[in-house]
C-alpha cells in the first residue's frame, strides 16, 4: 500500500468512501477499509510505545467498535481520524491496565520513538542517519511525523488533530515539526547527497 | 529560507517518504495482521462459532512461516460442535494452462445436507448448497487466502460456523 501524495483523494477520503459503502450495505468493502488504514493504525499504535501484542489488540478492538457503532457514526468521511483516536486510547488503556480510564478530553503524549536494537541493526546507513535526526525532534513531533508519513497530504491536518495536536499544527502549511525535520536534514552534509 | 508557515512542498513529501520507509523497514506491520482483523470482524459480526482446524496436511494456514508451496490436492478438515467440514482444492478445469491465472476448484463435504457454504476470498464470496449427501463444489476460486462460513438455511436457531483462513 503506497500512499500517493499527489492523488486528489487522500487515504482518509478513500477510507471514508469504503466505510460509507459498507454502512450502505456493501459488506465486502470493509476489507478494503482494513487494508487501507492498517499501516497508519499500526504506526499510530506503535508510536505510543506499546508492545506488538498490545498494538494488535488495540487495532482489532478499534475495528470491532467501529463495526458495532457503524450506524451511529455521523461522519463516515472522518473514519480514519476516528480509528486513530480509538487506537491511541486503546494502546494507553491496555498498557496501563484497565484501572485507569482516560478522560474524554485527555490525550496522553507519546514517548520518544524507540527502535529495538535488532531493528536498528537492519537499517541502511542512510536510514541510520535519518533515525539520528528524527531522535533530535520532540516526542510529539516524532509521533506526528511517523503517523502522517503513512497517509497522504490531504489527511495530515485531520490525523494531527486525532493525535491531540493543536489545530493548524500541520497541513496545508508545513508546521513546526515538518519544518524542523527539513532544517535538521538540510544542515547535515552527510544527508544531502 | 523556509518557514513553518509555508505550504508543504515536494521536499517535505520526500522527507516524509524517507520517514515512512524507515519505520516500514524497522517496525513493519505484521504480514497477516489485516487478514486476522478481517477474520475477527467476520466472527464478531456473525456471532459465529469458530471451527477448529483438524488436519492441515499440506494446505498452509495463514501466518505459518513455511515457504513450502502447498500441494493443491490435499484436503483439510474443520470441526465445530455442530458441524464438520472437509475441503480439498485442485486446479480448476475451466482455467487455461497459464499458471499466473490458474483458478482453483474446491470439492467439499459437510455433515449437514442442504447447508449453505460460503467461500470468502480476496475477490469476494461464492456460495454453494450441499447436496443430500453433504457434498458441494465451489469452482473458479482465486489462489490465496480463503475461509468458509457454514450456515443452515433450514434452521435459524443454529449459529453460523466459520473456519480459520487457509491458503489455496
Amino acid at each position: 500500500m503506497t500512499p500517493t501524495p499527489t492523488a486528489p483523494d487522500g487515504l482518509g477520503t478513500l477510507a471514508g468512501k469504503a466505510f460509507a459503502a459498507y454502512v450502505a450495505g456493501e459488506r465486502e468493502r470493509l476489507s478494503e477499509l482494513v487494508d487501507l488504514v492498517t499501516p497508519v493504525l499500526w504506526n499510530a499504535a506503535r508510536s505510543q510505545g506499546g508492545s506488538h501484542a498490545t498494538c494488535e489488540d488495540a487495532i482489532q478492538t478499534a475495528f470491532l467498535q467501529l463495526v458495532d457503532r457503524a450506524e451511529s457514526i455521523n461522519e463516515p468521511a472522518a473514519v480514519l481520524g476516528w480509528l486513530v483516536v480509538v487506537v491511541k486510547r486503546e494502546v494507553w488503556r491496555l498498557a496501563r491496565g484497565s484501572r485507569r480510564e482516560f478522560g474524554v478530553e485527555e490525550v496522553p503524549e507519546a514517548p520518544a520513538q524507540q527502535l529495538d536494537p535488532e531493528a536498528q541493526s537492519i537499517l541502511s546507513e542512510r536510514q541510520r542517519v535519518l533515525w539520528q535526526h528524527i531522535s533530535t525532534l520532540t516526542p510529539r513531533c516524532q509521533e506526528l511525523l511517523r503517523v502522517i508519513a503513512f497517509a497522504d497530504r490531504p489527511d495530515y491536518a485531520a490525523i494531527a488533530e486525532s493525535l491531540g495536536m493543536p489545530v493548524g499544527s500541520i497541513g496545508p502549511t508545513r508546521g513546526r515539526c515538518l519544518q524542523k525535520l527539513r532544517t535538521t536534514l538540510g544542515s547535515d552534509p552527510g544527508w544531502a547527497v | 529560507m523556509t518557514s513553518h508557515t509555508d505550504a508543504i512542498d515536494a521536499r517535505d513529501v520526500t522527507n516524509l517518504g524517507h520517514v515512512r520507509d524507515l519505520f516500514a523497514h524497522a517496525d513493519p506491520v505484521p504480514s497477516d495482521l489485516a487478514e486476522r482483523i478481517k477474520f475477527e470482524i467476520t466472527v464478531h459480526a456473525l456471532h459465529a462459532e469458530v471451527a477448529e482446524l483438524m488436519d492441515s496436511a499440506l494446505l498452509t494456514t495463514r501466518g505459518a512461516e513455511t515457504a513450502v508451496e502447498p500441494t493443491p490436492t490435499e484436503s483439510v478438515t474443520f470441526t465445530a460442535a455442530s458441524v464438520s467440514l472437509m475441503v480439498s482444492a485442485s486446479p480448476s478445469e475451466t482455467s487455461d494452462s497459464d499458471d499466473a491465472d490458474q483458478r482453483v476448484r474446491v470439492d467439499g463435504w459437510v455433515t449437514t445436507p442442504g447447508a449453505q457454504v460460503e467461500a470468502v476470498t480476496n475477490e469476494g464470496s461464492r456460495t454453494a448448497i450441499s447436496d443430500a449427501n453433504g457434498r458441494f463444489v465451489l469452482d473458479d476460486l482465486p489462489h490465496g487466502p480463503v475461509h468458509f462460513v457454514v450456515t443452515d438455511p433450514s434452521n435459524d436457531e443454529t449459529r453460523p460456523v466459520i473456519t480459520p483462513t487457509i491458503t489455496i
